[in-house]
């Protein structure tokens, strides 16, 4: 991720994992295209939390620095292990306002793997401290 | 009266059925495994899981085998190594059925026990009803093998052979890279111990791949009661296509065109 990309909705925080004690959800594929020594941190809108095997995505519709929405993949895990943590396919509701850690692609693309989430009423999902 | 005479024959074969019932330990619920998918946590070196660069296992592997190993540890590292189950669709195979993410179900019937993992699905099926392996020509490999077992007082006992070799890209042991020759042979003995969960101790020989047996215990803690179980598709929204050129794994958004730009870099 190029910082000069970054909007006020995205800011990189770029940290050891050993320090934030997250380690990413088990994949049925590598993992390798995601940088998991940074996070990065999205402000946006749900546009949809897909519930389906073998991963869960969250799309998340974010403002770019010119202000154009740019949609996000945000990838989780197996609907099966979040349902049995209490995760629902209602847990991310179209139009819900959240800010979301990732660890982002690689290659600046629109997309990463889910840390956690905070929405505008303080409630947190995932692994948010 | 002839009722009555029913009534005590029933009464005596269903209290024979509750008696051989109870010959077998239970062994009911959700159990999901310890540790992580690193197959051998024993000999594990490194910082990590399974794709994490520097880890890495010891089986007690030949020259030639340990070479295997390092090259497929060289193709970890870069993020390209390849797993069949990134395909969706191809069973995991035994002993890494063993070695899964997502729960487990371990089936006693009084002639058979099924290991029903959740992830895949698989089913690995044991028989225990005092049959042996088929003659050597009456077997080919597959990716559970033909098992057949006893039970010693409430620990099953069973042999495992007609494996898929891991170098005909069927099956891998994890995700570091470890494989196995088709000459693999394990035994598995399976119990509850005294903490309360699942242990299974495989001890694999392999006459091309080892110079020695390794011994790899894995563990299993039951869920609490009424966990559910749930289906597993892999190709229900699979978005992280494999290039079969170069091993790397893509990323598609929710129009079907692959996001990534420039992978990897």
């Amino acid at each position: 991720m190029k910082s000069s990309r970054l909007s006020k909705n995205m800011f990189l925080l770029v940290l050891l994992m050993a320090n934030m004690g997250i380690s990413p959800a088990f994949s049925h594929h590598s993992n390798a295209m995601f940088n998991q020594d940074e996070v990065l941190a999205l402000s946006g809108t749900i546009k949809e939390f897909q519930f389906t095997n073998p991963h869960t995505w969250i799309q998340l519709m974010v403002k770019d620095e010119s202000g154009k929405e740019v949609e996000w993949s945000l990838e989780w895990g197996s609907p099966n292990n979040l349902g049995r943590q209490g995760v629902r396919p209602s847990t991310f509701p179209a139009g819900a306002d959240v800010t979301i850690k990732t660890y982002p692609m690689k290659d600046g693309s629109p997309g990463g793997l889910f840390i956690g989430a905070q929405f505008s009423d303080g409630k947190t999902v995932g692994r948010w401290e | 009266m002839q009722r009555a005479i029913i009534f005590l024959l029933f009464s005596h074969f269903a209290f024979i059925g509750s008696v051989n019932a109870q010959e077998l330990p239970d062994w009911s619920g959700v159990w999901a495994m310890m540790g992580g998918t690193i197959f051998d946590q024993d000999t594990k070196i490194g910082d990590g899981g399974s794709t994490a660069v520097g880890v890495r296992e010891h089986p007690p592997y030949n020259d030639a085998y340990e070479a295997k190993y390092l090259a497929n540890l060289a193709l970890r590292d870069a993020g390209v190594f390849p797993d069949p189950n990134s395909f969706c669709g191809i069973p995991t195979g035994f002993p890494r059925l063993m070695n899964l993410p997502d729960v487990y179900e371990f089936a006693v019937t009084p002639k058979q026990v099924w290991i029903i993992t959740e992830n895949g699905p698989n089913v690995m099926r044991i028989y225990t009803d005092g049959r042996e392996h088929p003659a050597a020509n009456d077997m080919w490999p597959t990716h559970t093998g033909d098992s057949v077992g006893y039970w010693e007082g409430d620990t099953l006992v069973f042999d495992t052979l007609s494996l898929h070799s891991s170098e005909s890209g069927n099956t891998i042991i994890d995700r570091t890279g470890l494989v196995l020759s088709d000459a693999a042979h394990i035994v598995t003995r399976m119990h509850i111990n005294d903490d309360g969960m699942m242990e299974a101790q495989m001890t694999i020989n392999d006459a091309k791949a080892l110079t020695a047996p390794w011994v790899v215990t894995k563990r299993y803690r039951k869920l609490e009661e009424g966990a559910r179980v749930y289906d597993y598709a892999c190709n229900e929204n699979n978005r992280n296509p494999i290039d079969p050129n170069t091993g790397w794994t893509y990323t598609i958004g929710t129009d079907g065109k692959i996001i990534d730009i420039n992978p990897g870099q």
